[in-house]
This record gives C-alpha cells, structure tokens and sequence, in this order.
C-alpha cells in the first residue's frame, strides 16, 4: 500500500475526505449523531416551543413539531404588557459600552505589559489574572455599598462599571497575547523618528491587530451578556433591567405556565450572544491555547 | 546606569478601575466580615471580631452547601472533560466541510445564555408535559413522569446535566485543538508500532493532552465555583438546601437576609479556597 511508505518518513497523515473507513467507523458515524442530538436537542425545543400557542407547549404529552405555528410569542413581547424592548435595550446598551470601555482601557495596559519595562510589570500581570477569578458575590456587598454611596445604584451607569471592571482582566491578557505576536520591528521606525508612544500604539500596533481588539470586544460583549448577578443585586426597577435579569424577575408572574412566551424570550436573549460567539469562535482556539482566555 | 520605573503610566487606568471595584471590595469585605452589619436594621454597624466565623462553623448549611459547591464544581468538570474528549477523539478525523459544520453544531450550547440555559432545561424537566420525562417514559427507561427539580436527592444531578451541556463545548474545542497539536510523527510511529485503538488513545494521545486537561479543568474548576445564574435560575437552591453552593447561600445571606456581615465572613472563606485554585493555576500555566 503506498500509505504506509508515506506513514513511516512522517509525512501528514492522509487526509480522508469524509470519515475514516474501515473498523469502527459505524460506530463512530452513529457517536457523532447522538453528539449532535444532545447538543441541538434542547436548542431546537426551544425554537419549536417559541413558535407554539401557550395551550401546546403546556400539553401533557410534548408535540415534537408545532402543529399550528404562530407569531404571537414574539408579538406580545413587542407590545405585551412587559417592557420587554427596554430590557432588550439595555441589555444591548450596557453590553456593547462595556466591550468599548473594556477594551479601550485594557490596551493601554496590555501594551505596557507586552513591551515596557518595570518593576511591578509580572506582579500587576499576575494580579490581574487573580482578579479575574475571585467570586462575583462576594464582593457584591461592598459594590453595592459603594455604588450606592456614589449613586450609581440603579443605574445602567453603575451596571457598565462592574460589567467593565470584571471584563478588564480577560481583555487585557487577550490584547497581550495579540500585541506579543505583532514584531517589534514594525514600531522601530516609528521610535527613531520620535514618536510618542501612545502615537506608536494608535497609529501602527493598533491597526495590525484591529481583528484581535474586535475578538476581545466579542468577548467581553458576551461575558456582560450573560451577567446575571450584578443587575439583579444592583439594579432595582424592573424597567431598568437587562434580559437575563427579567427573565427570572418576571418568570415568577408573567410566564408561569406560558412557556411559549417563556421560549420566545429565550430566544431573543440567545440571538445576540449567538451570533458574537459564531463571529469570533475561529479565534477561540487561539485564545484558548495562548492561555489567554481565563474563564469562559 | 537606567533606572527602572516601578509603574508605567500605560498600567494606571487598568490598575485605578481594579483598586476601586475590586481592591476595596475585597478590603471592606474582610472588614464587613468583623462587623454585625445587616443594611436593613436600624443600629448601626458593630464590631463583633470573630463572631461571625464562629458561627459560621457551626452553620450546618454553610457546610452543605460547601459540600453541594465541591460535588457540583468538580462533578460538572470531570463529567464535561470526559464527554468533550469523546467528542474531540470522535471529530478528529472528520475533515471536509461537513466536518467543520458538524464542529460548528457540537458548539453551539457554548453560545446559549446561562439564564437561558436553565429555564430551558427548567421547561425540559417538567413532571407533566417536560420533554425529557416524554422522552424517558417512551424509552420505557421510567415508569411515571419525575418532578426532577422538586426531589431533593434528584435535583442537584438535574441541574448538573444541565451544566454539563453548557460546559462540555468549552473541553471539546480545547482538547480538539490540543489533539490537532500532536506532532503526526508520534501518531504514525505509534501506527508502525501496530498500536492499538486502545493503547493509542490511553497511552499515546492523553498523556500528550494532559497540560490542556489540566489548565481547562482548572479554569472551569474556578468558573463552576462562581457559578449563579444556572443554579438560581433553576431551584434557587432548592429543595430545601439541596442545590444551595456557596454563592448561593452568600447571595441569600447578603441580599435577601441582608446581614452583609455574616454573607462576607462566607465570603472570606471562599475566597481563600479560590485562592489556593489560582496559584495552583498559575504554577500550571508556567508549567506549559
């Protein structure tokens, strides 16, 4: 077989088309299947039951296909009796200001980190990372404390600050990782003819690593997207809230037995995320291996 | 000679944002932990030392839900890895377009919202109509619908699978990128070597993945450990104590009890297990 002389000088495994043959790949086409169904299932019973009237998606035996499909999920929470435009708005709101904030701080300091000499240069890089693991909760008192003497308490203001804050150590090790791989040659032009170096950070390393920024915006966009803790202990009334935060607030009274309409703010809350998670999900990897990504 | 600065301006805002949202939490949670403090009542705060550790040994929810936090952390995490490396070892080999599509799909509980994630799964457990009881009951694997979030033996398992879906794409991506890293000389001497399925997997390819297995395992050990919104937006602890983590327990304490003296001595704790997680953390990252 003319494989095997390939196989024994290293050259790169053969590149079956589609699945490998022989023994085992039965099996192996069948494996995959179920890994598909148990990672679509509950994602497609979420989009079927948006799309049923709330008399089905309660029916004591689950219809697998709506059998009279219908908008009227989606229409209510456009004009229900919720205020659920508003909380999609500052759920946008709070999360794409937080992802510009994030990242426009953090390069500063990745850059520094990346390229300065100083002393506290590894003990600020490594505090950073810790940061990035302590418990939301516990210090919620203390920000509430804080926030509320500074009167940002139930405030989409307030809710940016501690969104931004805690994206801060994620952005950071993200934009080192990205500023570490552009040469340091490219900026030596810049150094001799005496360019200030935020002007070198601006003008010539920012613009070669613009996917990067916007990858790390991505995330940090997704991470304040997902928040539940901090609007729910720091923001007060209901109009003010973001999405997660109103589902469970409003899960109580409004959607009780109404699944339907319970499915179709799912999926509302879902879209945005999914579509910044499948635009940068190619960097993942990169993130993921470069050590970069501290807590997904 | 130069000398070299301690700070460097670039640093500064990073560093001022952290101190004041962070460093002088963490300062006043210590502080808040001496103190009987509860927002609500009228007296003001007092200094009471170490009262508030003491009874917090002596809380037998405290130590359940330490308990509850451990089994959900790290039986999330093991459960996670073990199934993201069946998918990674399934996928690796299928290459092509319909290999990237089918990569796409296993990655999609990734990009579903926490909250989301368990209202949806709260929807799928129901007893009369759930979709996983209808699904059971047709296998013929249960005998009559299950109210899975309301037994309290049930429902930390319950809300377990639940983080596991979500968890499991994270270990998939990882170790699949970490499998695509082996050098293809190992692998082909291996084959030479007539190796079979099974000493290829245990012997060649999971040694070869075990920095990635323990940097992944780590963060997420870190991550569960602070984990909210899948357990709140589920049983809020419930049944009884049964789903009640740490975070739980301090988020009740704080802002439902308002005693934020008693929830930032649980606080404190807390914060010196996670601690030991980080620098072990750490040392592995410089290990790699």
């Amino acid at each position: 077989m003319p494989t095997t002389v390939a196989q024994t000088v290293g050259v790169p495994r053969p590149r079956t088309r589609h699945i490998a043959h022989g023994f085992g790949s039965g099996v192996r086409v069948v494996a995959i299947v179920v890994a598909l169904a148990w990672s679509l299932a509950p994602v497609y019973w979420m989009l079927a039951t948006s799309f049923k009237t709330e008399l089905e998606a309660a029916e004591l035996r689950p219809t697998i296909w709506p059998h009279a499909p219908t908008l009227e999920n989606y229409r209510a929470l456009w004009n229900g009796s919720l205020p659920f435009v508003s909380f999609f708005l500052n759920s946008a709101a709070t999360s794409v200001v937080t992802a510009i904030f994030a990242v426009m701080i953090a390069t500063p300091a990745a850059y520094a980190l990346s390229r300065a000499r100083f002393r506290l240069r590894r003990p600020i890089g490594y505090a950073i990372l810790i940061v990035r693991m302590l418990p939301l909760v516990v210090l919620l008192a203390p920000l509430y404390l804080l926030l509320l003497h500074a009167q940002l308490l139930d405030t989409r203001a307030g809710l940016v600050v501690g969104f931004t804050t805690f994206g801060l150590p994620f952005a950071v090790w993200m934009i080192k990782s990205f500023i570490d791989a552009v040469p340091i040659e490219v900026e030596e032009a810049a150094r001799i003819d005496g360019y200030p170096r935020w002007q070198i950070l601006v003008k010539v390393v920012a613009p070669l690593m613009l996917p990067g920024l916007v990858t790390t915006a991505a995330f940090v966009f997704m991470e304040a997207w997902n928040n539940l803790i901090f609007p729910l202990a720091l923001v007060t009334t209901l109009e003010k809230q973001t999405l997660p935060a109103a589902l469970v607030l409003t899960f109580s009274g409004q959607f009780k037995t109404d699944w339907g309409g319970m499915m179709a703010a799912a999926t509302v809350t879902t879209v945005p995320l999914m579509i910044a998670f499948f635009a940068v999900q190619r960097s993942m990897v990169r993130g993921l291996t470069s050590g970069a990504i501290a807590g997904a | 000679m130069e000398r070299v600065k301690w700070l460097d301006s670039m640093v500064m805002p990073t560093v001022a944002a952290l101190a004041l949202v962070v460093g002088y939490p963490i300062v006043s949670t210590i502080v808040l932990s001496t103190q009987d403090y509860n927002l609500v009542a009228t007296e003001a705060a007092r200094f009471v030392g170490a009262d508030n550790y003491r009874k917090l040994v002596a809380d037998p929810i405290f130590w359940q839900s330490l308990r509850n936090t451990a089994l959900y952390t790290f039986g999330s995490v093991a459960i996670s890895a073990a199934l993201g490396l069946v998918f990674a070892l399934l996928m690796e080999r299928f290459v092509g377009r319909r290999g990237r599509v089918a990569r796409l799909l296993l990655l999609t509980p990734w990009a579903v919202p926490f909250v989301v994630i368990a209202f949806l799964f709260r929807y799928m457990y129901l007893q009369n109509g759930g979709a996983i009881n209808a699904l059971l009951l047709s296998m013929g694997a249960i005998a009559a619908p299950i109210s899975w979030l309301n037994v309290s033996t049930l429902a930390m398992p319950a809300v377990m699978v639940a983080n596991i879906w979500a968890m499991t794409p994270f270990f998939f991506l990882l170790l699949g990128a970490a499998l695509a890293g082996i050098p293809n000389e190992v692998i082909e001497s291996a084959r030479v070597d007539r190796a079979s399925a099974f000493s290829m997997i245990f012997r060649i390819k999971l040694p070869l993945l075990r920095n990635a297995l323990l940097i992944g395992g780590l963060l997420m050990i870190i991550a569960n450990f602070n984990d909210f919104a899948k357990i709140w937006a589920m049983t809020q602890g419930g049944p009884g104590y049964s789903t009640t983590t740490l975070v739980v327990y301090v988020y009740r304490q704080a802002f439902e009890n308002f005693s934020f003296g008693y929830a930032s001595a649980v606080g404190v704790c807390w914060l010196l297990l996670l601690l030991a997680f980080a620098i072990a953390y750490l040392r592995a990252l410089r290990l790699t």
